[in-house]
């Protein structure tokens, strides 16, 4: 259906590294948006991100105008591991650059959303990329898929550091144009906003082709198979139910040998990552400065 | 469907000739193998850009992490958890064992797997001062005349720090990392899990006999107690030896998350490689019959026999360290091993040669084989020792004896299988004779043979065998 798949796993490995590698500074000049006393490199650093990364894109699948943009202009049928490498890229940018850096890269999106502009096949509604309303949905799936991840399989947050943490992001979320105002800044607010967005989302056919093509990615090694099944089991559990009806999905709720097999998994895919070029001292740079910006 | 194939074979044999035999799952056609191959470039495409062509044949495996970096230093049971914790303490050890296993591991996952042992820090000065008043019931400096608080090296769950006892010795005291024990004994539950990693890592290998071996070694090694008792062993029998050194184990000092001995000097494998080829032939030479010695008289053989783990001294004294993956042998496990070199090396009866390799379990019996076409598959294991004379082990040979083990080419491959209690002797062809091949070492390794295997009772065959025959003589003479 779409790209070599037989590159497919070894590029989003390889390919995130770098961009990982990329978006944390060697000498930072400034601690970048948030910092590292931050909740938000807690988050970024904990060992559920790629379960955070795939219920985020399951939830913004649903969305049927976001979805329509990233379907008609994205190019991931070409590229699918490039598109995710992008996003990856960015988001580390963001959350570990100088300031400049990320502001910069920020721009860079807002003019390449600038020219996303269609007209969806499914409801005939126009869209825009640069449409506050679909990045605020971007914005929101992602910022509650890494609480519901680092609560399932990591290190979990308090009550008090979540609503830190949906607080912080909403400078994420203002850098690609959408109004302060209009950001969640509570876990409530969060919820509030998702269940108020939640009458207009749907199982578009283009949802369906993404998603499925994301959840079975056809020809993965078998063995490389099993430790997706497990990342894509965990993603799925802790997507919320309305979610996972809307996908057609069945999730019996994970007993606890369960959810340490996926933690297991989870560290296996760390170990492969941290395998990658200049990952450990990318990681051990982020260590460090989270240690002096932190009292011990 | 899954008939199994050699991958490799054996221990160059020698004073013990043990056959050791990789085994490897076949894989039906094409198809398998090339996923085996998609399944190695995930972890490894970085690797080839990387990896400096050549194998290294004991790369990963001595990676000591250098750098102990004390401002990333591990401070509570948390951290642990964190770093060793989701498996990553089990790759680690996987790595351990398996940077020997095969020279089929690709240089990214050798990379992958050093890189998870660069990737853990030391404890910090007080999180090491709990676990070892925790187990010692004390504080170090209290336990200790003098404690070193910075640690002098990194074990693979555990660092090592100096210290002086209280009646003035000086020793080495290894601290297990508190909680490490457990997270890994939970890890290794998982055997789903482990077997997927082990295929992706070692796709040549037969995963099943690896994966139980190594899950009981690895277990083994959590607690310290198990490797005191080994050292300890050790120690007993080279009491007194003229070049094989065994640290003495402080038995008050040692539990299951410490253990302390006696603190050796010495010069690092590095160090070695600089002086005159006799120093280095002599140092051959010793960890030679220490090897050899140790399975055919002590019937224990030291799974981790990299360079790391030997201090050097001048006269071919070698100082053995790190007992944590002591592989301990029955006497009807040792059978079949001399049985094999005896017809091979010693009788040079193929017939008979090919029924102990059948009875052994390492050839399917009834194979349809000529017996010349077996022993030419295997004969460049026992090279070393089929005739006497001069020998030269040479890194060329130790390749080649690596290739055979991955040769699925051969006709005789498909036939060949590793029963499960020998798979830890494959090191013996991937470590010792790495190091041996690194140092050029030359000896007579048939008259040191010899001397060592116990259906021959050979004489002395240098003087070093000398040494080690009068230091006999006074072992039995003080059992007597």
């Amino acid at each position: 259906m779409t790209a070599d798949l037989d590159t497919t796993a070894t590029g989003l490995i390889e390919r995130s590294a770098a961009a990982y590698v990329s978006g944390v500074p060697e000498d930072a000049s400034d601690d970048g948006l948030f910092g590292p006393a931050s909740v938000a490199w807690r988050v970024s650093t904990d060992l559920a991100s790629p379960v955070a990364g795939l219920r985020s894109l399951l939830m913004q699948a649903l969305h049927p105008l976001a979805m329509a943009g990233v379907d008609q202009h994205s190019g991931w049928r070409r590229d699918p591991v490039g598109r995710l490498a992008t996003t990856s890229a960015y988001l580390a940018t963001v959350t570990f650059g100088e300031r400049a850096v990320a502001l910069h890269a920020a721009a860079r999106v807002r003019r390449i959303h600038d020219h996303v502009r269609g007209v969806d096949a499914v409801t005939g509604r126009p869209y825009a990329a640069g449409d506050p309303a679909l990045l605020l949905w971007v914005h929101a799936a992602l910022v509650q898929s890494s609480l519901a991840a680092v609560w399932a399989f990591g290190t979990p947050l308090s009550a008090e550091d979540s609503d830190r943490y949906v607080e912080e992001m909403i400078v994420a979320a203002e850098l690609i144009g959408v109004p302060r105002p209009q950001v969640p800044a509570s876990v409530a607010d969060l919820e509030r906003y998702v269940a108020s967005v939640r009458p207009g989302l749907s199982y578009t056919p283009a949802a369906g082709e993404s998603m499925a093509y994301l959840l079975n990615p056809p020809g993965l090694d078998e063995e490389i198979a099993g430790f997706w099944q497990d990342v894509r089991d965990a993603a799925i559990a802790v997507l919320p139910e309305w979610a996972r009806q809307m996908y057609g999905y069945s999730a019996p709720p994970l007993s606890p040998g369960r959810r340490a097999e996926i933690r297991q998994s989870l560290g296996v895919l760390d170990a492969m990552f941290l395998g990658q070029p200049g990952v450990l001292e990318a990681r051990q740079r982020i260590t460090l400065r989270m240690r002096t910006g932190r009292p011990a | 469907m899954k008939s199994r194939r050699l991958l490799a074979t054996t221990m160059t044999g020698s004073a013990a000739a043990a056959l050791t035999l990789v085994l490897l799952r076949r894989r039906p056609g094409r198809l398998r193998l090339d996923r085996g191959r998609a399944a190695l470039r995930l972890v490894m495409r970085g690797g080839v850009r990387y990896a400096a062509g050549a194998p290294r044949l004991f790369a990963a495996a001595g990676a000591q992490r250098q750098l102990l970096r004390e401002d990333l230093a591990l401070r509570t049971a948390e951290d642990v958890v964190g770093t060793l914790g989701a498996m990553k303490g089990v790759m680690m050890k996987i790595g351990q064992m398996a940077s020997y296993v095969d020279d089929g591991l690709s240089p990214a996952v050798r990379r992958t797997l050093a890189r998870l042992q660069d990737s853990v820090p030391p404890m910090s000065p007080s999180l090491a001062a709990a676990v070892v008043k925790e187990e010692l019931g004390a504080p170090p400096e209290r336990v200790f005349a003098r404690w070193d608080p910075r640690p002098i090296a990194a074990a693979s769950i555990g660092q090592v720090h100096r210290a002086v006892t209280l009646d003035g010795r000086a020793v080495a005291v290894k601290v297990q990392y508190p909680g490490s024990a457990e997270t890994i004994a939970a890890d290794l539950r998982n055997v789903a899990l482990l077997r997927r990693m082990l295929r992706i890592a070692a796709p040549a290998q037969d995963v099943d006999a690896l994966l139980s071996e190594l899950r009981d070694r690895v277990g083994e090694e959590l607690d310290y107690r198990r490797e005191a008792a080994s050292q300890r062993l050790m120690a007993a029998y080279y009491d007194g030896h003229p070049t094989i050194h065994i640290p003495a184990v402080i038995d008050g000092l040692s539990t299951r998350r410490v253990i302390t001995s006696e603190l050796s000097g010495g010069a690092r494998f590095a160090e070695l490689a600089g002086w005159p080829q006799h120093e280095r032939d002599l140092a051959a030479e010793t960890i030679y019959r220490f090897v050899f010695r140790s399975l055919y008289h002590v019937h224990a053989f030291n799974g981790d026999p990299h360079p790391g783990n030997y201090l050097f001294h001048r006269g071919g004294r070698v100082t053995f360290l790190d007992f944590g993956l002591v592989k301990h042998f029955t006497p009807a496990e040792l059978q079949p091993l001399m049985q094999m070199a005896r017809t091979i090396c010693v009788e040079h009866d193929p017939e008979a040669f090919r029924r102990s390799l059948e009875n052994a379990g390492f050839l399917r019996p009834g194979a349809p084989l000529s017996t010349q076409a077996i022993v030419d598959h295997l004969a460049v294991f026992y090279d070393t020792i089929r005739e006497p004379g001069p020998v030269t082990i040479t890194s060329d040979y130790a390749s080649s004896v690596v290739r055979r083990f991955f040769d699925l080419r051969s006709p005789v491959a498909g036939y060949i299988a590793l029963p499960r209690s020998y798979v830890i002797l494959q090191r013996i062809n991937l470590g010792l004779f790495a190091v041996l091949g690194e140092l050029s070492a030359t000896a007579d390794w048939r008259a040191i043979a010899e001397e060592i295997w116990p259906f021959t009772h050979g004489p002395a065959a240098t003087p070093m065998g000398e040494a080690e025959a009068a230091w006999r003589a006074r072992r039995q003479a003080m059992a007597a």
